[in-house]
């Protein structure tokens, strides 16, 4: 299964408003997509999930995906994730 | 009955108008009734979430109309509804044999906790969003009406506390003020209410019970006062008030983006004091020129370990990149016992204020003040739009603590291979012995920058939080006045430019007097620039430095004080 790590760019870290655009990134993908801080995996297409891991700017996340063009997938959730998340 | 009383100005206006009582929202269901079977009432409970996002999808739309940015407060409550996760824990205890009122309240009580037990005050936040939502869901499934159509006019909402889409959802037209029995000027509530304008109290303790059968209330949303039922003439003195403060407001709004400047046209940087990065929108918004005080403390609390270099880096370029081409001021970590950090074991200390904190620490813990330093270096480096970043030491009290933070400064420029070009070295003057020897600090440094919050509880041996004793310490007192204007002229020669940061900097007539004893930029919260600059701008160099100098000689703190309100 795909994985990959990468560290929070944007200057809120995963609030609401940027928890928000990965999860309808991760739904959009319509495959099955986690996202991990620390010993905590949670569903990336859940926001109260995202939140609950608490994520600032630094924190390094894991993103797996799992299905059919998962690479693809990561890929894009990656540079979204570098990008700032619509934030900056 | 007439009453007044007094509570916190949430949000400044002038407000009057008949009581409406808003109930708070139904967050339980007494007595959901039994369970109907488990594929009726995971349908009634997949309708209820999707009726709540498309209610709240549809609240974001007409707030952002007139509330910009804070209408995503709704687009994130919208997507709480819509949640995958919190309707698979809903649909578990259906199948578990509860009702869907029961379950889907169950299911958000639990995310509840996870974030209300979280030590970041902004999950702890998003707690009371969602027993919002869970309201909004509980009531669609409970068949409660949520929002009454309110009778036609224009109200004065009463309520123990409002809800966020309780203040978004009745329309604005309607709402002539709002005034809460509790709240913090903090809530979603409050901040709503000042992007929308809408005059507000909160924390009025007792105006439930007193304008229970009033037929109107008066309320100053800048001073926190409450009338019901008030006289003619408290009225007609509300009435001046706010004519006087659209006026006022009106005026300061036109010259937001005007430079600081005394009337003869010498220049006084007027900059903010920034604490996260949600002050730099509203110190851009109130026109800043800079930032003159960033407290970096922020990143490092609620941490269990200390913030990567990169991390740190990522922060500063954060400040940095909103104020392309400006001075900002970054303070290095100013903690102490009193906010011990988990990553810095220290013993407690009988009093925090005497001890190891500032500088103090940052030199007794040489990796983590070298981590600060080359992030705050590279910031600088990758700045984009250039402009002047400064690093300035809080809690000097010596010139020795000045030579070694500098030279620890210079080592790290060089082991990072970036020029010390564009970056100016300050110190924090809130230490007395650090006043006294500003001549000899100030040749070390760029720049001094008085913080007169800490320097008053130091040289008046007070605790401002203590309510007894605080008006002891007074800026105004002579000899303070006198202390800063010799800071002023030790550092002018060495070519240092000096600045204050703290609350009397807020003041429009104590900032004149400074400015007057040569103080050449003024750092505060954003919201007290406008008047600050009106001030200066009204007065030419030459009265600010004789009223300066008439209060730094006069016989007490009342006589300095009437001498510099004359300034207005």
């Amino acid at each position: 299964m795909p994985s990959r790590t990468v560290t929070l760019t944007n200057p809120t870290g995963l609030h609401a408003r940027p928890a928000k655009v990965f999860a309808q990134a991760a739904a959009d993908s319509g495959l099955t997509v986690r996202v991990r801080k620390g010993d905590t995996t949670v569903n990336a297409r859940s926001v109260l999930s995202i939140l609950t891991l608490d994520c600032h700017l630094g924190d390094p996340i894991t993103i797996d995906v799992d299905g059919d063009g998962a690479e693809a997938v990561l890929d894009e959730l990656v540079t979204l994730v570098e990008s700032g998340l619509g934030e900056s | 009955m007439t009453a007044s009383l007094v509570g916190i100005g949430a949000a400044p206006g002038i407000a009057v108008g008949p009581p409406l009582l808003v109930e708070p929202p139904v967050t339980e269901v007494a007595d959901p009734g039994p369970a109907g079977p488990p594929a009726f009432e995971k349908e009634r409970l997949h309708a209820a979430l999707t009726q709540a996002a498309e209610e709240l999808h549809a609240i974001a739309e007409r707030a952002r109309g007139f509330a910009g940015d804070e209408a995503e407060i709704f687009e994130a409550h919208a997507a709480f509804a819509e949640d995958p996760e919190l309707e698979e824990r809903a649909v578990a205890l259906i199948d578990a044999g509860r009702s869907a009122v029961a379950a889907v309240g169950s299911a958000f009580a639990a995310f509840r906790e996870l974030l209300a037990a979280s030590s970041s005050e902004y999950l702890a936040a998003r707690a009371a969003d969602l027993d919002d939502v869970s309201a909004r869901v509980v009531a669609i499934l409970a068949g409660v009406a949520r929002a009454p159509e309110l009778p036609p006019g224009r109200w004065v909402l009463l309520a123990r506390e409002l809800t966020p889409s309780q203040t978004a959802e009745i329309p604005r037209e309607q709402i002539a003020g709002i005034v809460t029995e509790t709240g913090s000027p903090t809530s979603h509530a409050a901040i709503l209410a000042r992007t929308l304008g809408i005059p507000a109290v909160v924390g009025a303790s007792g105006v439930l019970r007193v304008a229970d059968a009033a037929r109107h209330i008066a309320l100053d949303g800048r001073t926190g006062e409450v009338h019901v039922d008030p006289e003619e003439e408290v009225l007609e003195a509300f009435a001046v008030r706010d004519a006087q403060e659209a006026a006022r407001r009106a005026h300061l709004d036109a010259a937001r983006f005007e430079p600081g400047t005394t009337a003869d046209g010498v220049a006084v940087e007027l900059v903010a004091n920034v604490a996260g990065l949600d002050d730099i929108t509203s110190a851009r918004a109130a026109g800043a020129e800079g930032a003159g005080l960033v407290r970096t403390e922020l990143l490092f609390q609620d941490r269990r370990v200390e913030p990567t270099v990169e991390e740190q880096a990522t922060y500063y370029g954060a400040v940095l990149a909103a104020f392309p081409g400006q001075r900002v001021v970054f303070r290095t970590l100013d903690v102490g016992a009193d906010k011990p950090l988990p990553f810095v074991a220290r013993e407690p200390e009988p009093n925090p204020a005497l001890g190891v904190r500032g500088v103090r620490l940052s030199l007794r813990r040489p990796k983590l003040f070298e981590h600060q330093l080359r992030a705050l270096l590279r910031s600088h480096r990758d700045r984009p739009g250039g402009g002047v970043t400064g690093i300035m030491f809080p809690l000097v009290s010596r010139v020795d603590e000045v030579v070694a933070a500098r030279s620890e400064l210079r080592r790290v420029a060089d082991d990072e291979g970036i020029a010390l070009e564009g970056i100016e070295v300050g110190v924090m003057i809130e230490v007395p012995s650090a006043a006294l020897a500003a001549e000899r600090i100030a040749a070390h440094v760029d720049f001094l920058s008085i913080g007169t919050n800490d320097l008053l509880q130091y040289v008046f041996a007070v605790d401002r939080l203590v309510a007894e004793v605080a008006e002891l310490a007074d800026v105004c007192e002579p000899l303070v006045l006198d202390l800063i204007g010799s800071v002023v002229e030790a550092a002018d020669r060495h070519g240092a430019w000096v600045g204050v940061c703290g609350e009397t900097a807020s003041d429009p007539g104590v900032a004149g007097a400074l400015v007057g004893l040569g103080v050449r930029e003024l750092s505060m919260v954003p919201g007290a620039l406008g008047e600050v600059k009106d001030l200066l701008r009204r007065h030419d160099l030459a009265t600010l430095r004789s009223v300066a100098d008439q209060a730094r000689r006069a016989a007490s703190a009342g006589d300095a004080r009437a001498l510099i309100s004359r300034l207005g």
